[in-house]
């Protein structure tokens, strides 16, 4: 059988020519898609006084740890803002996933009599957004969460658009006579969801569990709102400011007292690209997890379909 | 008035269930549309804070619409945020399904493995960091490609004040980022497929092509109509992130790089045109949201199943 | 359809009714707002201070000790909020747009736009707060200070009392100076500098003669109306007429003798695209340069790049609106106590002991004295490390070690050999124009830096670039800013 199955396989497959031309494209591409992050880590493992001669080099004439060097040595900012950034995405990332899944799975009950509101109520957060400034009231002065963690969790925990995909995800895949049979059983509705509901849903959860831990892992707009406490900036955050001092280093000057003070407190080329790379790692190692997760979940709704 | 509340204590679980969503709802979307209204308002800050600004400035009515429409702004930044999402829906959408198609047909499936968690990888790079990477490859005195010319003896380039390469440069940046997570999104469908329907291909005789054309694509069809009919509900909002941190918010970029969003996002932060940069939210909320209705109601046609409600 | 209508109105009324609730509580913080005559020693107020610079570690302790001290001599104690170079515009966009509570905000020409915000109500105005509360300040600084940063006619800020002139110089490599024998004194003029870079060009051909990146525009003597847009009016005016500054004939002479300079290889071919001459500074591969002066420039410049550089003048000291409003402190117009923080600014721009506790620390943490007005950084200062030039009065600082004694007599002497620009305190609302404005803005990347650094032929280039700027509506916003110039004049009595 297993012979016969790959015997099929065999017969399936394109000519030794495309198979080469098709490694060679894919492989080609998948190279460029890495080949940024290797450059960057290179250019964070060039020594300084090269830079400015030659420019980031594929090979640097001088190799140096001088960069990482003193990022360590500058103090914990950097471990710190790692520290912010990993809570409020596990945080966040498990509040939201709650949030999002209690109230789709709610609206996609049709036994819910006010699941007709309940949804209009979240689509129509879709269709205008108050702006930035009468947010920032809510969550800085009336909720007061101004440096504090929460005003990096509270404003990303729910979004109307993933309420929707995952009410459509329980609305198709999860057939009401299991609900049913459950409350037969003398189940509470709690107890179905956690029980039943949700690990029939796991991909799915997965689903939107990956794009609100991305949502929360590279938010820096939150941070440029809500937080001055030099302890509690994210990664992402850390690494815009960086950038955003240099711009306005450059945009002046011609006024030498700005330059000569705003420039100490900067680090060099290399220390920044370091600090992207270190930003970075963290993504590197564990996105092959994720992946798996995700390409699991879209082939089960794929063979389900 | 009694029957409501039968109803309410009917349904007091799944209520319970809506509760913590519902009260974000209201603190994070519904309270500040009241902020709206300065879409017609002429701002100007008075010492009780925002909403007393709001109540204080002088009604305009539609003057910061004619305003903006009367600019050459609003004209640039709906032509700049249609006609990049329409090249990244058309061309993301061919690269994806190629790849797609090239990864499931590839011998090793061990290489297909490694070939998806690389092209995967800037999915997961947040805007941030992708503008670090570009500034590598574009810096005017350090960067790769302008060594590169170098190499080749031509004149180095300004890559950050010079317009005409902008167009180019974000469409590749974005499908750089997107083209792995949506190929494997395709891939994943295909894989999908019925291995009976190939079988019985072949049994009939037809080469790889043959099955390529007559089966993988028509099985996708559906997948691509309404991964594409969902994008084109969204064309009206563009990804703020790759117009604004690739670029490096460069002021002579602005013809080709500035969308709806980030004029949006300029007026309010920079410019301080408050009651400008309402307007044209508010511009593209609604155009936005007809697009999105229109596209859904347009899946719903489709397959039922996918529409988003 | 009508139910839903009604219900839908309801909904509306409500959170309207809501968010106005939010504002009594939100943005007052209490009724006790305009009563700034409260506050003593024994029930000090608080006075939220907003400046810009990357946040500093013991920012709170150096406060505390800086609020014992306002405590006691105005009744008011003070918290610093320090926002990063960088998110400085932006954060105070939103922070005052969304009316947070706060006192004292440092504005400038170049982060959270002076004139721009005083014109939309953001700043308090300070008029008659001066004239009851800021006398010792009125006479302490410089009056040109106050009189140049007036917008509208009013003044909305205090500017730090520093260097008050503008004055371009010509910065000279002194080892190469001396290496080749060269004589600076006779230099002044853009011309005069043509032997000595022949000389240089001769004698070390790896050397970029005249270093320069690509915001150099040269010398001449009109002061812009708006920075870096061809708009000028000319120092010696009687007409006030705004012009062209690309058809002025000293411009054009300017850069034709650019690019003679750069057809003779005195300027690197890629000055029009560098953004920094950085790299050139570090290695003292240079010859001259042109800079931004103050007094003892040439030592701090020395000093930063390790090997000698002298100076000589290229233009007169002029006071413009861009030196005045370079570094400034506005009252915020939803300060709860305008009174109090008008006597904190006057404290601060007169108050030797204040000034320098809130620029270096505290004594013997920070800092030690070692003498009258002498200091020196302890090591702890690393957590405390501001830029001196927004923190008010920069001359009741005390010296550093390398100082000389007459450092602030040198500003002083400096300041009073400035003259005033004729369209100081003008200041243009670009309002009406402002698309043709971007348009402008748009040609003058095009074309700007190439021109102005002499890379290419102003024969052929000059007549393009007047068309294209003339296109782009150039003429409209100039004759915008010509009958604003014009009324502010009859206003003025100028």
């Amino acid at each position: 059988m297993a012979r016969k199955a790959k015997a099929i396989r065999d017969f399936q497959q394109i000519t030794p020519v495309w198979n080469v031309l098709f490694n060679l494209f894919a492989g080609i591409f998948a190279f460029m898609c890495v080949f940024p992050f290797i450059f960057v880590v290179i250019i964070s493992l060039t020594d300084e006084s090269v830079l400015a001669s030659e420019g980031y080099r594929l090979i640097p004439s001088k190799w140096s740890l001088g960069a990482y060097q003193y990022i360590f040595e500058s103090g914990d900012t950097l471990l710190r803002a790692y520290g912010v950034t990993i809570a409020v995405t596990v945080i966040g990332t498990i509040l939201s996933l709650f949030m999002i899944s209690l109230y789709s799975y709610a609206i996609s009950r049709r036994n819910f009599r006010y699941r007709r509101f309940f949804s209009v109520f979240a689509i129509l957060t879709m269709l205008f957004n108050g702006g930035i400034i009468p947010t920032y009231m809510i969550v800085a002065q009336l909720l007061g969460l101004k440096n504090s963690l929460w005003a990096l969790i509270l404003p990303l925990a729910m979004n109307a658009f993933y309420v929707m995909i995952l009410r459509t995800f329980y609305a198709t895949s999860v057939p009401d006579a299991l609900v049913e049979s459950g409350k037969i059983d003398g189940a509470g509705e709690f107890r179905i969801f956690f029980k039943i509901i949700v690990p029939l849903s796991l991909p799915g959860l997965a689903t939107i569990g990956l794009f609100s831990t991305l949502g929360y892992w590279n938010d820096w707009f939150n941070a440029l709102l809500y937080i001055d406490d030099p302890n509690l900036v994210p990664l992402q955050s850390m690494l815009m400011r960086i950038e955003t001092s240099m711009q306005f280093i450059q945009q002046n000057s011609a006024n030498s007292n700005i330059s000569m003070a705003a420039l100490q407190s900067l680090p060099q080329d290399t220390a920044r690209m370091a600090m992207v790379v270190l930003a970075t790692l963290p993504i590197i190692f564990a996105y092959p997890f994720f992946q798996r997760y995700f390409v699991q979940g879209l082939t089960l709704g794929a063979v389900k379909e | 008035m009694g029957n409501f509340f039968k109803n309410l204590n009917r349904n007091k679980v799944l209520l319970f269930m809506v509760l913590p969503g519902a009260i974000w709802f209201f603190f994070f979307s519904y309270l500040p549309l009241v902020g709206t209204i300065v879409a017609f308002k002429e701002y100007r800050f008075s010492r009780q804070g925002f909403w007393a600004s709001i109540i204080n400035s002088d009604w305009v009515g539609w003057d910061n619409f004619k305003f903006l429409f009367s600019t050459e702004d609003a004209f640039v930044i709906t032509r700049n945020t249609l006609l990049y999402n329409i090249a990244f829906i058309a061309l993301g959408l061919v690269f994806s399904v190629l790849m797609a198609i090239i990864l499931s047909e590839l011998v090793s499936r061990k290489m297909s493995k490694i070939y998806q968690t690389g092209m995967f990888l800037p999915y997961f790079l947040s805007w941030v960091i992708v503008g670090y990477f570009v500034f590598s490859f574009l810096s005017m005195d350090r960067g790769l490609l302008n060594q590169m010319l170098g190499w080749v003896g031509m004149e180095p380039v300004q890559w950050y004040s010079d317009p005409k390469y902008w167009p180019y440069i974000l469409v590749l940046v974005n499908l750089w980022k997107m083209v792995g997570y949506n190929s494997v999104v395709y891939l994943a469908a295909i894989m999908g497929i019925d291995r009976s329907l190939y079988e019985a291909a072949m049994i009939d005789g037809a080469n790889k092509w043959q099955q390529i054309r007559s089966i993988t694509i028509p099985m996708l069809t559906p997948i691509i109509t309404i991964m594409t009919l969902l994008a084109v509900g969204r064309i009206f909002y563009a990804d703020f992130g790759l117009f604004y941190q690739v670029p490096r918010d460069s002021g002579t970029l602005y013809s080709v790089t500035n969308v709806i969003d980030t004029y949006v996002y300029r007026g309010l932060m920079t410019t301080g045109e408050i009651g400008m940069s309402a307007a044209a939210g508010l511009y593209q909320s609604i155009v936005g949201f007809t697009l999105v209705i229109v596209a859904n109601y347009v899946v719903r046609r489709v397959d039922k199943d996918s529409s988003l409600f | 359809m009508q139910k839903g209508k009604k219900r839908f109105s309801i909904a509306i009324t409500m959170l309207t009714a809501f968010s106005l609730i939010l504002s009594a509580c939100g943005g007052g913080g209490g009724g006790s707002s305009a009563s700034g005559g409260e506050g003593d020693a024994d029930n000090p107020v608080e006075l939220i201070w907003y400046t810009i610079g990357t946040p500093q570690k013991d920012v709170d302790t150096v406060m505390a000790e800086v609020s014992k001290y306002t405590t006691e001599k105005i009744g008011a104690t003070v918290t610093m909020k320090m926002i990063d170079w960088g998110d400085y515009q932006q954060k105070m966009q939103v922070l005052v747009a969304s009316g947070e509570p706060m006192d004292i905000i440092f504005t400038s020409s170049g982060g959270f736009d002076y004139v721009q915000n005083a014109r939309k109500g953001a700043f308090m105005e300070l008029d008659s707060l001066l004239d009851e509360h800021g006398q010792d300040l009125k006479s302490t600084i410089n009056p040109a200070f106050l009189e140049g940063s007036k917008v509208d006619g009013h003044n909305y800020a205090i500017p730090a009392n520093k260097e008050l002139p503008q004055q371009e110089v010509w910065r000279f490599n002194k080892t190469l100076v001396d290496e080749y024998g060269l004589d600076i004194s006779s230099v002044r003029t853009l011309d005069s500098l043509e032997p000595l870079l022949k000389t240089a060009k001769e004698k070390s051909p790896d050397i970029t003669p005249f270093a320069m990146d690509k915001n150099y525009v040269p010398y001449v003597p009109y002061d812009y109306v708006i920075q870096n847009l061809p708009m000028a009016v000319k120092l010696d005016t009687t007409d006030y007429k705004i012009v062209n500054i690309l058809e002025t004939p000293e411009m054009k002479e300017a850069l034709t003798t650019m690019h003679k300079y750069y057809k003779a290889g005195y300027i690197a071919p890629e000055a029009a695209t560098t953004g920094s001459t950085g790299d050139l500074m570090n290695s003292g591969k240079w010859l001259l340069d042109r800079a931004q002066t103050q007094p003892l420039a040439d030592n701090s410049w020395s000093a930063s790049y390790g090997y000698p550089v002298v100076s000589t003048p290229a233009s007169d000291p002029i006071i413009t609106n861009n030196s005045v409003q370079g570094s400034m402190m506005a009252i915020s117009a939803n300060s709860e106590y305008p009174e109090k923080a008008m006597q904190f600014l006057n404290l601060l721009n007169t108050d030797a002991t204040l000034r320098n506790m809130v620029d270096s620390g505290i004594e013997g943490t920070h800092y030690k004295k070692t003498g009258d007005n002498r200091m020196e950084n302890l090591p702890e200062s690393k957590n405390y490390d501001m830029p001196s030039y927004s923190l008010g009065n920069n001359m009741l600082l005390y010296l550093n070690p390398n100082d000389p004694d007459n450092k602030w007599d040198e500003f002083e002497a400096f300041n009073e050999s400035g003259t005033n620009s004729p369209i100081l305190s003008f200041n243009f609302d670009p309002k009406n124009v402002s698309s043709e404005l971007a348009a402008v803005q748009n040609v003058k990347e095009q074309f700007w830096s190439s021109l102005m650094t002499g890379t290419v032929d102003p024969e052929t280039y000059l007549p393009q670039a007047i068309e294209k700027f003339n296109q782009a509506g150039l003429e409209k916003v100039m004759a915008e800013a010509q009958s604003q110039l014009d009324a502010w004049k009859a206003e003025n009595g100028a």
